[in-house]
């Protein structure tokens, strides 16, 4: 080459093209451990979530809990005195002590027979762990540890006769964290974050959660395995349109706002699904009418999408809350009707 | 003395692709330092430079692009940006101005001489030009657009869209090499090879693909656009008519006419450089 400054820039051309090159050849093969470089898209929670979970579902209670959508209809709630028995026994406020929830369902033979056995619920909040512990152990739970972390087994008596029963379980897995579901999906998810595999190394989920944005409370998940698993029977299986994955976002503040979206298994069945969501559209605006709330609501409602994908976004609008917190208002008991 | 005229010392023509390999490594050092590359930097930096605001945006916790309410993803920004920014402004571009310059420029400059008074095939020149100016925008486009990906699409994201990248840079590069063999041709052939690129490249092309009809065939944008892994995005009435008259052949027929056009426009070149007579103006 004919001298040193192009040999330079040959040399820095050539490198940024193997440097992209190999880090996405090793992120298609071996997979990327995201959290090296930089951090993950959605909670650190997902981290405890097993690879294998085909819907994952997250809000964040505290953005609801303090929204102004909540606070509108706070004083429509019904007695204190049930959370206050819970809070008593527990020292868990669920208004002010809980932060977030992040729900998995890891669909396996024989989920519609135990569905309890297949969800796992990580809850961070500030709890007492040496008192919700003294609670279980009165109540007959056992405590036991695995991989370091504490965990309270609740075992049924008749379980021993029933093949598909798993245990419900409780795990503190860190100062304020703690996992709930079957005794086998709560350590599932602490050796889903020590092995470090995990949602987060499910690249198809992660995409689907990465696309998420402004929303204080989403799913995502791969419907058809769920649909397979879930022993629907077969002519509503059948009935079912062949979408693959789906993600559902909402935003909670002073409205709610949202999106739904599908993947379908080809174009034909999603510019189906298009076109069916279009025309219970145009009949919801037709009934809306001349309610002003019901027709912003309907006039809110866009469906997209292109190629396998569908989409649907709405926002509720603040007038139809009004006209519910109106009519909410009017039938609590006490009220003198007009 | 044997009556014989005593023969001049023979020179040793040098083979074709030895001639071509020796006007490669003189031509590629003189392009990348030429003041056209800093017009190409400008150009493929302008990608660069979106990529920075977008992901700048996004680190503010703000979302830089919106369709219908919905937050486009990093991957969807980059798709766009291929499709509106390389393949239908910089590789034309590029293709006009280094394409029709290959042979073009040595006449403007009266160093054609100089080259054609060596004992190299006369091909050979502008195969090695042509073989320069493919290294020399590979060496600045590809990288660009590697920057492209990974400032916009997030690692989480890398392997589910990497096939796609390996895609975007075949056809870029692809691209390429075929505007620079048709304007390779154009540049050796005519008189004012800038303008007559200049109005395929954005005259030509830019309406036959909005037209019904099979007259799009003859353009090297049909092929390459019906190549392209993202969906087509849309930016106003020239983006509604492309894609109502938009037909999608088989990819094997695009890349045999993609070929086709290179091999076939670059050995008319090198059978224009061989056969014309070149005049200096003084």
């Amino acid at each position: 080459m004919s001298n040193k400054k192009t040999r330079y820039f040959v040399a820095i051309s050539g490198a940024i093209l193997a440097i992209g090159l190999g880090t996405g050849l090793v992120a298609s093969y071996m997979g990327l451990p995201v959290s090296v470089f930089s951090s993950a898209a959605g909670p650190e929670e997902l981290q405890y979530v097993p690879a294998e979970a085909a819907v994952v579902a997250y809000a964040n209670v505290r953005d609801v809990m303090n929204s102004q959508f909540r606070q509108r209809f706070k004083s429509l709630e019904p007695s204190q005195s049930d959370k206050n028995e819970f809070e008593e026994k527990t020292g868990l406020n669920l208004e002010t002590d809980v932060d977030s929830v992040v729900a998995a369902i890891m669909p396996k033979d024989g989920m519609a027979n135990n569905p309890a056995g297949s969800f796992l619920i990580l809850a961070r909040a500030r709890y007492q762990a040496s008192r919700l512990e003294a609670l279980a152990v009165e109540h007959g739970a056992q405590v036991t540890e695995y991989n370091g972390k504490r965990i309270i087994t609740h075992r049924e008596g008749n379980a021993a006769a029933d093949a598909n029963h798993d245990d419900m379980a409780f795990g503190f897995i860190e100062a304020d964290l703690v996992s709930f579901g079957s005794l086998t999906t709560v350590k599932a998810s602490i050796d889903a974050h020590s092995s470090n595999r995990n949602i987060v190394s499910n690249n198809e989920m992660m995409k689907l959660v990465n696309e998420i944005d402004n929303a204080n409370a989403w799913a995502v998940g791969k419907f058809d395995a769920i649909a397979s698993k879930a022993g629907l029977p077969t002519e509503i299986a059948a009935a079912l349109p062949a979408i693959t994955w789906f993600s559902a976002a909402g935003h909670i503040n002073g409205g709610v706002s949202g999106t739904f979206k599908a993947e379908a298994k080809d174009e034909a069945t999603a510019k189906n699904l298009r076109d069916i969501m279009g025309g219970f559209l145009a009949m919801a605006k037709m009934q809306a009418g001349n309610k002003p709330g019901m027709q912003q609501l309907a006039d809110s409602l866009v469906i997209s999408g292109e190629g396998n994908t569908v989409a649907l976004a709405f926002s509720i609008p603040s007038e139809l809350l009004d006209m519910i917190e109106g009519l909410a208002k009017s039938r609590q008991p006490g009220q003198i009707q007009q | 003395m044997n009556g014989d005229a005593p023969s001049l010392p023979a020179f040793r023509r040098m083979s074709f692709f030895d001639a071509s390999r020796r006007v490669f490594d003189l031509s590629l050092g003189e392009m990348l330092w030429s003041r056209r590359t800093i017009f190409m930097a400008l150009v493929v930096g302008g990608p660069v430079l979106l990529a920075l605001i977008v992901k700048a945006v996004e680190t503010f916790g703000m979302t830089p692009l919106r369709v219908d309410g919905q937050r486009v993803p990093g991957f969807g920004i980059f798709g766009v940006m291929i499709w509106w920014l390389f393949l239908r402004f910089i590789i034309p571009v590029l293709g006009v101005f280094y394409g029709t310059a290959l042979m073009a420029d040595e006449v403007e400059d009266k160093t054609l001489t100089y080259l054609f008074t060596r004992p190299i095939p006369r091909g050979a020149v502008l195969v090695g030009k042509f073989l320069a100016y493919l290294a020399c925008t590979f060496l600045v486009v590809l990288p660009s657009v590697m920057i492209v990906y990974f400032l916009l699409v997030p690692l989480s994201g890398l392997a589910s869209t990497f096939p796609s990248l390996l895609i975007d840079l075949g056809l870029i590069a692809l691209g390429l090499a075929v505007y620079g063999g048709v304007f390779a041709f154009v540049g050796s052939f005519f008189k004012r090879p800038l303008v007559i690129g200049l109005i395929f490249a954005f005259g030509w092309e830019q309406v036959v693909m909005l037209l019904p009809g099979s007259t799009k065939q003859l353009t090297i944008a049909y092929y390459l656009q019906a190549l392209v892994p993202h969906a087509m995005p849309s930016d106003g009435v020239t983006s509604i008519l492309q894609g109502l008259f938009k037909e999608n052949p088989p990819a094997y027929l695009c890349l045999f006419w993609l070929f086709a056009y290179l091999g076939g426009f670059l050995y008319l070149a090198t059978r224009v450089v061989e056969k014309k007579e070149y005049i200096l103006e003084q």
